[in-house]
């Protein structure tokens, strides 16, 4: 299991390459899909909304109504409609996509069970929306889905024999059922916002919207297919009649087919299995090496700046009134259902610096498993134990390509949980133990496996966050590589380092540091 | 490290990108086509809800069983909810169609059956005869008999209402 889903990752990792080239990182829509997905799902709910006005909810009207749009002279009609179908469509598609992804990316288990669970019924939810507003074309594909759909509901045990019988001669229809269907059609795309935002309850700065590019590119591209490839109704639905060959919306409607061609029981059987695999994904566990102790709070170290807080992609952290009568009014406390044990808090604490005096180094919030003082003390023995000059460090994130086989005489290698649980000190202080350079590499750009490692990192360095990394520091002894698994892009970004670091330190000498 | 694209080649993987996401958008959302019906194919539905007679008549309790009974459940009459299982036989041109026993809905079997069936049929001229059995003794009760001509894709409609006396046949 665990190399099958290593293989998708690289996967994964070369279609995010792919789209990087093509586009810019920060833009690259496969890094969106979620974003995209709920872009897609308010322009439907938008134009949806002024859709209603010119919706007749009765059973002359429905058919009428949608004919009345897509003959407008003035193509509005045409936009309107166009927009709202395909802003559904896509919508669907880039769910899947943005479950997949997920998937293949192991995040579905850990701190990200909730939003995991809570984004397979989305998927359903968005399902469930895009038939319903299909069946209120009442076009002869409405009248086969709306069928073949009540046939599908009757094996259940749920009552549902007589939804059938509303479809089948002109009088058992009235306008009433259109009504209905609306109310459902309304409904449903409200449940899905509030689903949605229960779906990022557990993620801090949640990245609801595309980058600005995005937005305008993805609109404009539904708007050039609305006018160009208009979204028709099929003739007006008739129940004495059967037409032999349809249109389907295959993003919706696949299910209608497939019950054709097997049976309904055994698509209820299919999707229930599907649903209850995606279900108990989060229970499969990781690798005996992947579990990790969540982050620890140290009373006597935490000052209660929240840096941690600020910092906590998970929302993992919360401040509370202070208990150990010290002067300080708040302290962190760790909620250790919502810890990743990412470590990125430590990297946010103004006590993990190196610098530090003291018999043990301590910080505010520490990692059990990798404790800031190992790291210090890691860093110490092994640079100094480097034979040859100059001598570069490399701090590689463990889920980045693997640069342990990198090491060498004059190159140390410290792979941490994440790239951000690296104080900006230790650069600071790995440059003074006599490094000639410090590389820090991870994910790719924006790809943080724990989403916001890669911003927090550029954001101290730059000095725009704290804690920053000192401004007397040189920039040009100090490297960042966003890469993902691209070892390559590591070799050549050391070696440009190596190259720069070292007329950069031609007349600086080494200081020694108290043990 | 892979080299960087030209602006020009990068504007240009875009707009290859988007056209065919909205290729894909465009092309499934009316295609690949769906067969429903073969070419020369009518199609039959059966449908409908009948509550089927009493499976048991009432009867008077004897004094032995009243007294059983809480004060206030003693009813002279013991009349069973359950009613019988519906069985329709469907026949076209003398021969069996279809064959279907219904059961009641709910805990108590007490309520309607309800029967539904699509069936798509060579569209021509067919002669059809429906008949229901909704009593315990099991015999056919209704029967209604009915030759139609159908037209490829037209849809006919197979109701029983009880008040109309037993099977209904609609054009869709």
């Amino acid at each position: 299991m665990e190399t099958f889903l290593h293989t998708l990752r690289r996967a994964d990792e070369g279609v995010t390459g792919s789209f990087d080239r093509a586009f810019a990182p920060a833009h690259n829509p496969w890094r969106h899909l979620g974003a995209l997905a709920f872009l897609c799902l308010v322009t439907a709910m938008a134009t949806g909304i002024v859709a209603y006005a010119w919706y007749d909810t009765s059973v002359q009207g429905a058919y009428a109504s949608g004919l009345r749009l897509q003959n407008d002279p003035l193509l509005l009609g045409r936009l309107l409609r166009g927009l709202h179908r395909y802003a559904a469509d896509a919508c669907m598609l880039l769910s899947v996509l943005h479950l997949l992804r997920e998937a293949t990316r192991g995040h579905y288990r850990g701190v990200r069970w909730y939003s995991w669970l809570t984004g397979i019924a989305l998927a359903g939810l968005v399902w469930l929306s895009g038939v319903t507003g299909l069946w209120l074309l009442w076009d002869a594909r409405a009248l086969f889905s709306l069928s073949a759909t009540a046939e599908w509901l009757r094996v259940l045990p749920l009552g549902a024999d007589l939804l059938v019988r509303n479809v089948l001669t002109p009088a058992a229809l009235n306008d009433r059922f259109f009504s209905l269907l609306m109310f459902v059609h309304i409904g449903l795309p409200l449940l899905l916002l509030a689903g949605i935002w229960i779906h990022v309850q557990r993620i801090a700065l949640a990245r609801m919207w595309p980058p600005k590019a995005l937005v305008l590119e993805t609109l404009a591209m539904l708007a050039a297919l609305a006018l160009l490839w208009p979204a028709v109704s099929m003739g007006q639905a008739d129940t004495s009649r059967v037409i032999s060959v349809l249109s389907l919306d295959w993003f919706y409607l696949f299910v209608h087919p497939l019950v054709q061609a097997l049976s309904a029981q055994t698509v209820w059987w299919m999707a229930a299995g599907l649903v209850a695999a995606l279900a108990l994904m989060p229970l499969l566990r990781p690798a005996a090496a992947a579990r990790r102790a969540v982050a620890r709070v140290d009373l006597a170290h935490c000052n209660g700046c929240a840096r941690c807080v600020a910092d906590c992609p998970f929302g993992a952290v919360s401040m509370l009134a202070r208990t150990d009568l010290t002067r300080h009014a708040l302290q962190a406390s760790v909620h250790s259902d919502l810890c990743a044990a990412c470590g990125i808090c430590v990297g946010s604490c103004p006590s993990a610096t190196p610098f530090r005096s003291g018999e043990a180094m301590v910080s505010g919030i520490d990692m059990p498993d990798t404790p800031i003082a190992r790291i210090r003390r890691d860093l110490q023995d092994k640079l100094a134990a480097l034979p040859q000059s100059p001598k570069m460090v490399l701090f590689s994130c463990r889920h980045a390509a693997d640069c342990n086989a990198r090491a060498n005489p004059t190159t140390l290698v410290m792979t941490l949980e994440c790239a951000a649980m690296l104080p900006p000190s230790f650069i600071d202080y790995a440059l003074r133990l006599g490094a000639a350079g410090v590389l820090i590499a991870g994910c790719r750009a924006g790809d943080c496996e724990y989403r916001l490692g890669d911003r927090w990192v550029h954001e101290r360095l730059l000095g725009l966050r704290e804690p920053h990394l000192r401004a007397s520091v040189s920039r040009a002894q100090v490297a960042v590589q966003w890469c993902g698994d691209q070892i390559t892009d590591i070799d050549t970004a050391l070696a440009d380092l190596r190259a720069q670091a070292c007329q950069e330190t031609a007349l600086k000498t080494p200081i020694s540091l108290p043990a | 490290m892979a080299k960087p694209f030209s602006a020009l080649v990068r504007y240009s993987l875009q707009c290859a990108a988007y056209a065919a996401f909205a290729a894909v958008i465009g092309y499934f959302s009316t295609a690949p086509p769906y067969r429903q019906r073969g070419e020369n194919e009518a199609v039959l539905k059966l449908s409908f809800s009948h509550s089927g007679q009493l499976r048991f008549a009432c009867r008077q309790r004897d004094a032995a069983e009243l007294a059983k009974l809480q004060p206030n459940m003693r009813s002279a009459m013991d009349c069973p909810r359950e009613r019988a299982a519906v069985r329709v036989e469907l026949d076209m041109d003398g021969q069996a169609l279809y064959r279907v026993s219904a059961d009641p809905m709910g805990l108590q079997k007490d309520g309607a059956a309800t029967v539904y069936r699509r069936l798509n049929i060579p569209a021509g001229t067919h002669h059809f005869s429906a008949g229901l059995a909704d009593a315990a003794d099991g015999l056919i009760h209704y029967r209604k008999e009915l030759t139609v001509d159908l037209q490829a894709g037209q849809v006919i409609v197979i109701d029983f209402v009880t008040g109309s006396g037993g099977f209904v046949f609609t054009r869709g």
